[in-house]
């Protein structure tokens, strides 16, 4: 990877990177609501699964599919692997949050750079034609940095690990040292579930966490909330 | 290693290269299932019916606006006996399919086929449970396609697949519907004979569901449970509970299609109300505990309402529930009564 990837992506993965990653919870919210999260190991546990299950099997295959078609210029290709995330994620807060997220990364990296692809799904997103679900976004944002898909993926894992980390400080009461070691504690699962990923057909996305799906359901309904998901 | 990865199948080593396979195994309905379908099925003992079932129904409305069953093919182990007046809609028709054999075998193949005509409305549902037995070579699939036409409304309902240690199962259901037609789909799995602690104790199910309107995919959603390689008991997939169950309610797309955000809280407060009252008011440690919940699908295709406990009855209250609403919603009348036995 050049100097320049590398230093891209340790940009976009840092937590300060404005895209509104801190007030989304994906569901962790209501799992500490109702006790189903109350110690770091429960943490890692569901955030685990979440990295398995959910981006293992399908955010990250879209991220790879959307890297591969950016690499490409292949437009329709990115909107391909988008929709098709769209129609796999069943939660409609999990939607709603990687759509805000997805298009406020677009929005900064149009500012930022000059790329006639960037530009051409911008436009497409804002027009309502393709969702802008945040790990497309990332794949193509990745691939028009010359960020490899693999470093791509971890990034992503490293990022949505770091941020369910984040919102779990602020829900639960957390040593910083026990956050950092359940980010060590979850790095077999960010390798693995890129590994899975790797093998998987666009059109084989089989995201399945219910428990995770039914916590959404009952946070879209919750009175008291810090997160928009 | 990944859940849904199948190991790879050996580079043929001690195979004489160049010489072809004696029996070459037709397509797997998914990669994960290509070793199970290399394994040949021993011969079924003589006489025995069943392997390859066909359904096909076929729903129209007559001149006075009542549907009608006008086709009906039932090969073994499907049987169809005729049709039930008892739907609130006076107009509506439904269909139990029975399944006499007793249970699906390795090696069987079925194949469902539900259409329903513009403005009809057909309720389908199964007799009893769907038993997936255990298995020592290849796997059972159904394929499933269902069709609905403009004004039309479908219920596809089944009774649960309840899945044997050792099965291998994959279900396949594809759902078209036209721009202003309706369903409402229900899925319920139990992972074994709970009753004798039969849980999780099967090899691999896939169950999808895709669902599309003029050709355009809306919601694609996948069961794929293989518990030696991924617990299913993992935090947030199934936690404590044994049973999943998920009811799909399709909206139509015209003008007057209902507003799912608004649907979407209705069918959530019945289902959640449902479960609170099969729980008998032991609390959420007994038995009966159920968690329940709605949300919109995907490209405003309607909602979704996943229940989860411990035993089927359990799941099936707020699953019919939701039900209830939604048919009121979209015909203006609830469920059906079940006239199972």
């Amino acid at each position: 990877m050049s100097d320049e990837a590398t230093l891209e992506s340790l940009r976009l993965a840092d937590s300060a990177l404005p895209v509104g990653t801190d007030s989304v919870s994906y569901a962790l919210e209501q799992f500490v609501a109702t006790d189903r999260v109350a110690d770091a190991e429960d943490l890692r546990a569901l955030v685990e699964t979440v990295l398995r299950r959910q981006h293992g099997r399908a955010d990250l295959v879209a991220l790879r599919a959307a890297h591969v078609a950016a690499a490409d210029g292949d437009l329709d290709a990115v909107e391909v692997a988008d929709r098709r995330l769209t129609a796999v994620t069943l939660p409609a807060e999990f939607r709603e949050s990687a759509e805000r997220t997805g298009e406020r990364l677009l929005t900064l990296q149009r500012d930022l750079r000059d790329d006639d692809l960037l530009e051409a799904y911008g436009s497409t997103v804002d027009a309502g034609d393709a969702p802008g679900n945040y790990a497309v976004a990332l794949g193509v944002v990745t691939a028009l940095a010359e960020v490899p898909v693999r470093e791509a993926c971890l990034l992503a894992c490293h990022e949505f690990a770091t941020a369910q980390l984040g919102a779990a400080q602020r829900l639960l009461r957390l040593g910083h040292t026990d956050v950092q070691r359940v980010l060590d504690d979850l790095r077999p699962a960010m390798v693995d579930a890129v590994e899975e990923s790797a093998d998987r057909a666009l059109d084989d996305m089989t995201p399945f966490a219910p428990l995770v799906d039914v916590c959404s359901a009952e946070h879209e309904r919750a009175d008291r909330r810090l997160f928009l998901s | 290693m990944a859940a849904d990865t199948p190991e790879s199948a050996g580079d043929g080593a001690g195979q004489p290269a160049g010489e072809p396979d004696p029996e070459p195994a037709p397509e797997p309905p998914h990669p994960s299932f290509a070793d199970y379908a290399a394994e040949s099925v021993p011969a079924a003992a003589v006489g025995s019916p069943g392997k390859d079932g066909r359904l096909e129904l076929s729903f129209a409305v007559d001149g006075a606006g009542e549907t009608n069953l006008v086709r009906d093919l039932a090969r073994a182990p499907f049987h169809v006996s005729g049709t039930l007046g008892h739907d609130p809609l006076p107009e509506a028709e439904t269909v139990y399919v029975q399944s006499p054999t007793g249970g699906v075998a390795q090696g069987d193949r079925h194949d469902i086929d539900v259409r329903v005509g513009a403005d009809a409305v057909a309720h389908v549902s199964t007799q009893s449970s769907q038993k997936v037995l255990s298995m020592e070579h290849n796997y059972a699939a159904a394929d499933v396609s269902l069709s609905v036409g403009s004004g039309g409304h479908l219920d596809y309902v089944p009774e649960p697949t309840i899945l044997h240690a050792d099965s291998r199962f994959v279900q396949r259901t594809d759902l078209d519907l036209s721009p202003e037609a309706s369903a409402v789909v229900g899925d319920v799995v139990v992972p074994g004979r709970l009753a004798r602690g039969e849980r999780f104790a099967f090899e691999r199910y896939l169950s999808r569901l895709r669902v599309r309107r003029d050709g355009e995919l809306l919601v694609d959603d996948a069961t794929h449970l293989r518990p030696a390689d991924a617990d299913p008991s993992a935090a947030g997939v199934m936690g404590e509970f044994a049973v999943l169950g998920t009811l799909y309610v399709l909206v139509p797309s015209d003008d007057d299609a209902p507003d799912t955000a608004d649907l979407s809280d209705r069918l959530h407060a019945v289902a959640t109300a449902a479960g609170d009252s099969a729980e008998h008011g032991d609390g959420d440690d007994g038995d009966d505990a159920v968690r329940a919940g709605a949300t919109r699908l995907p490209n405003d295709a309607g909602c979704v309402v996943r229940a989860l406990g411990h035993r089927a009855e359990t799941v099936t209250a707020p699953l019919r529930a939701a039900w209830d609403e939604a048919r009121t919603e979209l015909l203006g009348v609830g469920a059906p009564d079940s006239r199972r036995p």
